[in-house]
């Protein structure tokens, strides 16, 4: 199908006559800015189309606020060699003209035709809407629904598959879907998608186990009815044979016999009891009768018994008596012992006494000495140290003093010395008895002398001679010299001395002086330290002391020579055990002599005791009495032998009757009879309870209501069943629909793949698209993505959708059916290099197919080289 | 000359499980009528007494509604009734029977042999030796004291019993409550009425099984009668007359179709049969397409004339016929779908079979639709 030319008037904004002709066989480029009528060109075809001529559902088609328009489209297109012009005008002029070839079809009869070529419906009233559309719903894309391919694919759906028919040369079953709806339908009455049942068949199910409970029920009750009834049987019988036998009358008689054996008995064991009584009383005077003899027999024995008491009381006073002089003795022995160790200590103290006085005295006799001697050597240090003091006033010197004499005579002589060296030396050789004078002093003999000064030698008769020592220093030390002797000499006189050596002896005799008198004052010091005065004193007193110990042991008496001299401490310890002794000898003396005044005591009440014993056993009443009690003994004890052999006999009668097993069975008879009464009594009233209760269940009809549930229950069994085998049929039938339906499908499906894998290759080379079952492009793989077509991007699914369609119209032209495709300002979610690609799709589809792409943007698609078709150029 | 009815098993208080609740309460129905039935024809006969060997009632806990009408049923023949107690209604110590007593629904002429012994109808020249069942089993027969039992002279001595005859029926039947063959010679009886066997049947000249008076089951032999016993004097061979009590026949056919003339056959049997039937088929073979309708329709006819009618076709294959594939314009997918069912169904698939016919009812739906 190629459309050729378009013409619209009174549409929208084209008021005024507008023609697009010079359509191209393949690709045709419309473009237009917004509102120049390019979306009214698309409307305009739809409507020629898809809108009934007579619809009154096309006010969109009418000029703005022009009600007299009549909005008319006129198309001319060729469809298999033949020219079809198709003329329609719609609202104010309502027409519809068609001319194929040389063939005119006009209202109803042209709008059927063209459904029919085209493969699509009309609305069965108002305007028509995208589920009409079919095939050309799917060529024809409406601006911004490119993407939306899955509800096209639908509408177009059986048209596609009749058109896909003849292409596999099938027969896709004509109706077949509505068949296989209408088993999906009764298979639902019967079964949920999943296969459960549902409806009737569940309820079925379900009332078919509450039967058979109802029932299970019903023969649980019935049994316990017959279980009953038995039971009602049995009691019954039981019942009538004990009201016919009355086994308990048995029992009762033969109770009363042992009731009355148990009576006899009974009186047996009373009169036992009173024999039994009436020998404990014999048993009792008996008793008492030999208390009064033992009494009576008792009297000797104690007569007896007291003498031999009286005896020993006796005995023990003679024997205490015999003991008294023996004890007297040891006290006396002990007080002399005692005594005697008291003198020992006394004369043991005096000696101690005298021994220690006399040691002072000796003590003190040597203290008087020493101090004696120390006062005489006292004396004597006092006066060495005395003399060492008046040789040290005799010789005292400054030691100072005669060190710098010692160094001034040094220097002196070491100047004397110098003196001489550079002095004139004058020696002289004279004849004896010859002299000269030198200064003065008379020379003889022979010698020499320095001559320092100016000299003069007076030869006697000769004249004098002037000696003048020559030297430059003589002079100085000439004065030096003098200095020097001027202060030895006034050294030497300021101590006293003539020389040196005077000076030095003097020290020496000074500091052993000195020495002297530390000394003596040390030795003084050991003998006297607080001095002489306190020694005198002391001394003295030591001689006062002296005097007076000297008079006390004077006055001390002489200790007696015979006594032996005892320690102190043994005679205090030998005093101690005399002491001790004495004590004991004392104490056991005064136990005696309470012993023996006991003895006494009791010698003389024992003596009291017998007396009175003797009396009353002698008396003649006791021998009455003893008598009597002999006689009264002998008379009890013949009755009681005759009581107890009656008692013995008795007992046995008791023993053989056996009283306990009597009183044993008179209970055992008595609950004999308790218990079959009772067990009587029970019976009789189970059997009315299970005749009322009988009667209740019995009105009830169990077995009927049974009978009727199990009736209920067949039914239901058979209408579960039929469901049963109706669900398995259409189960099993709507299998088989589906799997042949799709397994035809499946061979629709190959063609299809084939032109979607063409251009698929050309978008995503690695990508594959797969067609479902309703020819839809579903699942999706790229790489390692896999999904669904519609879980892509809206630029990715509208480039799907548009290669999907392409795909289908490759299809229908193979299937000889039109393939015109409208393409509305679509791809405007396409980037650049999808765009391309794109491009080139169509452009190789275009050799197939005619296409017309509306757009408001010619500038995307100037390279896809057809020339653009300018709406307003065109206006 | 004494004439007595002899009938047995009225199993009353019964319900019919295998019938739409409808058909099953007009079988019942028929067995009360049976008894009013009964009563007439004790009156046209004449009958001195009517004989009921056991099973009077269906089980012991019967509503009290079945009771009363029971004995309703029997006010229409005033003469002396004699029931005996069997198996399924035996005198316990409580018992249907003596719950009809406290009710008070058992009229004067009713007797209820609820002891062994005798029950003496002096005015009617009958003694009735009676062997009643006092627990649900025995295994001893229950009729031996007849011998012992001394009845007036003059009366006929007539035995009442329910139970198997020994050695008659097969073995499986009843083995308890078994009764000696020779029960009547040996007891001296001129006749021994027994009750068990459903069907009418004659163990010798002098006993006689009376069978239930309206047949309940399909495989009863000859039910639906009552004997009319007459013995002319004690010692003499009674004359036993069979009639016809019961109102619907029971039928239970079995039938394989495997040629068009089959199916034309069995309809034409299914039209013999008198409207008081109750007809249970089953079918197995082959049937075509348009058999089937002719089939259809029969039943659906059937079904309105008949007490019952049921029929089993899930053995019947059903084979369609070139015609009849034509016929529904089974084309694509669909015409395949038919084929794989009827491979299906000779793999002796019921449910193939099923869906094969809701297929066909499906298409000749759409092309009575398309054809108007």
């Amino acid at each position: 199908m190629k459309l050729q030319s378009l013409r619209i008037e009174q549409l929208r904004q084209f008021r005024n006559p507008f023609v697009l002709n010079n359509l191209q066989p393949g690709l045709n480029l419309i473009h237009g800015p917004n509102e120049s009528g390019k979306s009214t060109l698309v409307r305009a075809i739809r409507a020629a189309f898809f809108e009934r001529y007579r619809s009154t559902a096309v006010d969109d088609l009418r000029p703005w606020g022009d009600s007299a328009a009549a909005p008319a489209v006129t198309l001319e297109f060729e469809h298999q060699g033949e020219a079809w012009r198709l003329t329609k005008s719609f609202l104010q002029r309502k027409r519809c003209d068609l001319i194929v070839g040389t063939q005119s079809f006009s209202e109803d009869d042209a709008e059927e035709k063209l459904a029919e070529l085209l493969g699509y419906q009309y609305p069965k009233r108002g305007a028509s809407k995208s589920e009409h559309w079919g095939i050309p719903g799917l060529l024809w894309v409406e601006q911004g629904t490119g993407q939306d391919l899955e509800q096209s694919v639908e509408h177009a759906g059986d048209h596609l598959k009749s058109a896909l028919n003849s292409l596999v040369g099938e027969v896709a079953s004509s109706g077949g879907d509505e068949v296989i709806e209408a088993v999906r339908a009764q298979r639902h009455q019967l079964l949920t998608a999943t296969g459960k049942p549902r409806g009737e068949y569940a309820q079925l199910d379900k009332d078919r186990l509450e039967a058979e409970q109802v029932i299970a029920e019903l023969k649980e009750r019935i049994l316990r009815y017959q279980e009953q009834v038995d039971r009602l049987g049995k009691l019954t019988r039981e019942y009538e044979r004990t009201e016919a036998e009355r086994p308990w009358e048995d029992a009762q008689r033969q109770l009363e016999e042992t009731r009355v054996r148990y009576q006899q008995v009974q009186q047996l064991e009373q009169a036992q009891a009173q024999e039994k009584a009436t020998f404990d009383q014999l048993q009792q005077s008996r008793r008492l009768l030999e208390q009064n003899k033992e009494h009576q027999e008792n009297l000797s024995r104690q007569l007896a018994a007291r003498k031999v008491e009286l005896d020993k009381a006796q005995t023990e006073v003679q024997r205490l008596e015999l003991q008294a002089p023996a004890q007297a003795e040891r006290i006396r022995e002990a007080k002399a012992s005692y005594e005697k160790a008291d003198q020992q200590v006394k004369q043991a103290r005096l000696i101690e006494a005298r021994t220690r006085l006399a040691q002072d005295v000796q003590r003190l006799e040597l203290r008087f000495q020493q101090l004696t001697q120390n006062l005489a050597k006292a004396r004597d240090y006092q006066q060495q140290l005395e003399q060492a003091r008046q040789q040290a006033r005799d010789n005292r010197i400054d030691a100072a003093a005669v060190q710098r004499l010692k160094i001034a005579e040094r220097q002196l002589d070491e100047e004397t010395i110098r003196s001489s060296a550079i002095a004139t030396r004058l020696s002289w050789n004279l004849e004896p008895a010859c002299s000269v004078a030198l200064n003065g002093d008379v020379l003889q003999g022979q010698g020499e002398q320095q001559l320092l000064e100016e000299s003069s030698v007076e030869i006697p008769g000769v004249g004098t001679l002037g000696i003048t020592p020559g030297g430059e220093s003589l002079a100085s030390t000439r004065r030096k010299l003098d200095a020097l002797q001027q202060s030895v000499a006034e050294l030497r006189g300021t101590l006293g001395v003539d020389s040196v050596v005077a000076a030095e002896a003097k020290l020496s005799a000074f500091e052993k002086a000195g020495r002297a008198q530390q000394h003596a004052e040390e030795l003084l010091r050991s003998v006297a330290p607080a001095g002489i005065d306190p020694l005198e004193i002391e001394q003295r007193e030591a001689e006062s002391e002296l005097e007076n110990a000297k008079i006390k042991l004077s006055a001390t008496p002489e200790p007696d020579a015979a006594a032996q001299g005892l320690e102190l401490a043994e005679a205090e310890a030998a005093l101690d055990r005399a002491a001790a002794a004495l004590t004991t000898a004392e104490a056991q003396d005064q136990k005696h002599r309470t012993a023996m005044m006991s003895a006494q005591q009791a010698q003389d009440t024992a003596q009291a005791e017998w007396q009175r014993l003797a009396d009353e056993e002698q008396s003649p009443e006791r021998q009455q009495q003893l008598k009597q009690i002999a006689d009264e003994m002998l008379g009890i004890a013949q009755k009681a032998k005759s009581l107890e052999d009656s008692i013995e006999r008795r007992s046995r009668e008791i023993l053989e009757a056996r009283p306990d097993l009597l009183k044993q069975d008179i209970e055992r008879y008595q609950s004999t009879i308790n218990n079959l009464r009772q067990t009587h009594e029970a019976r009789g009233r189970e059997l009315r309870d299970i005749k009322v209760r009988l009667e209740a269940w019995g009105a009830e009809g169990l077995d009927e209501q049974l009978n009727e549930q199990e009736a209920e229950l067949e039914r239901c069994n058979r209408r579960y069943l039929e469901l049963h085998r109706r669900a398995q049929a259409l189960d099993l039938l709507l299998k088989l629909l589906t799997e042949k339906r799709q397994a035809l499908t499946r061979r629709l499906q190959a063609p299809l793949q084939k032109h979607l894998d063409h251009y698929l290759s050309v978008l995503f080379p690695q990508a594959t698209l797969e067609v479902d079952e309703q020819l839809r492009p579903g699942a999706f793989t790229r790489g390692n993505e896999l999904g669904q077509v519609t879980e892509l991007s809206f630029g990715a699914r509208e480039q799907m959708g548009l290669i999907s369609r392409l795909a289908y119209a490759d299809l229908l032209r193979e299937a000889g059916r039109p393939t015109l495709i409208i393409l509305d300002d679509t791809l405007v979610h396409s980037d650049q290099e999808r765009l391309d690609d794109m491009k080139r799709i169509l452009f190789d589809a275009a050799t197939r197919h005619q296409i017309l792409l509306f757009t408001c943007h010619p500038e995307k698609w100037q390279d896809l080289g057809v020339p653009p078709v300018d709406i307003q150029a065109l206006k | 000359m004494p004439r007595f009815l002899h009938t047995a098993d009225w199993q009353m208080g019964r319900s019919y499980s295998r019938f739409d609740i409808e058909d099953g309460a007009a079988l019942v129905e028929a067995r009360f009528a049976g008894i009013e039935k009964l009563a007439q024809l004790a009156n046209e006969h004449q009958c001195d007494a009517v004989l009921v060997a056991g099973d009077v009632f269906d089980a012991q806990t019967v509503s009290d509604r079945t009771i009363r009408r029971v004995f309703n049923a029997t006010k229409g023949f005033s003469g002396p009734w004699v029931m005996l107690p069997g198996n399924h209604d035996a005198a316990l110590a409580e018992s249907v029977w003596t719950r009809a007593l406290r009710l008070g629904a058992v009229p004067d002429n009713v007797h209820l042999a609820l002891q062994p012994g005798v029950v003496a109808l002096e005015s009617q020249g009958l003694a009735i030796l009676c062997a009643p069942l006092t627990q649900r089993h025995t295994y001893g027969d229950l009729t031996e004291p007849f011998s012992h039992y001394e009845t007036p002279n003059g009366l006929l001595r007539i035995g009442l019993a329910h139970g198997s005859v020994q050695g008659l029926l097969s073995d499986d039947i009843d083995a308890t409550n078994p009764i000696a063959p020779d029960r009547a010679e040996v007891s001296r009886l001129d006749y021994l009425a027994l009750g068990d066997w459903h069907g009418t049947k004659q163990v010798n000249e002098r006993t006689w099984y009376a069978g239930t008076h309206e047949a309940e089951r399909f495989r009863n032999n000859d039910a639906g009668n009552a004997l009319i016993v007459e013995i002319a004097a004690p010692g003499a061979v009674p004359s036993v007359t069979r009639v016809p009590t019961g109102k619907y026949q029971w039928h239970q056919w079995r039938e394989t179709l495997t040629v068009e003339s089959d199916l034309a056959e069995l309809l034409k049997r299914l039209e013999a049969l008198p409207d008081a039937s109750v007809v249970d088929l089953r079918l197995d073979g082959a049937i075509t397409l348009a058999g089937e309708d002719r089939l259809l329709d029969a039943l659906s006819v059937a079904e309105a004339r008949f007490r019952s009618i049921q029929c089993d076709r899930s053995n019947l294959q059903l084979e369609p016929t070139e015609d009849d594939i034509a016929a529904l314009h089974a084309d694509g997918y669909v015409g395949e779908v038919i084929a794989e069912l009827r491979q299906q169904q000779e793999l002796q698939s019921e449910e193939a079979r099923d869906a094969l016919a809701i297929l066909a009812g499906l298409l000749k739906e759409r092309e009575q639709e398309a054809g108007q």
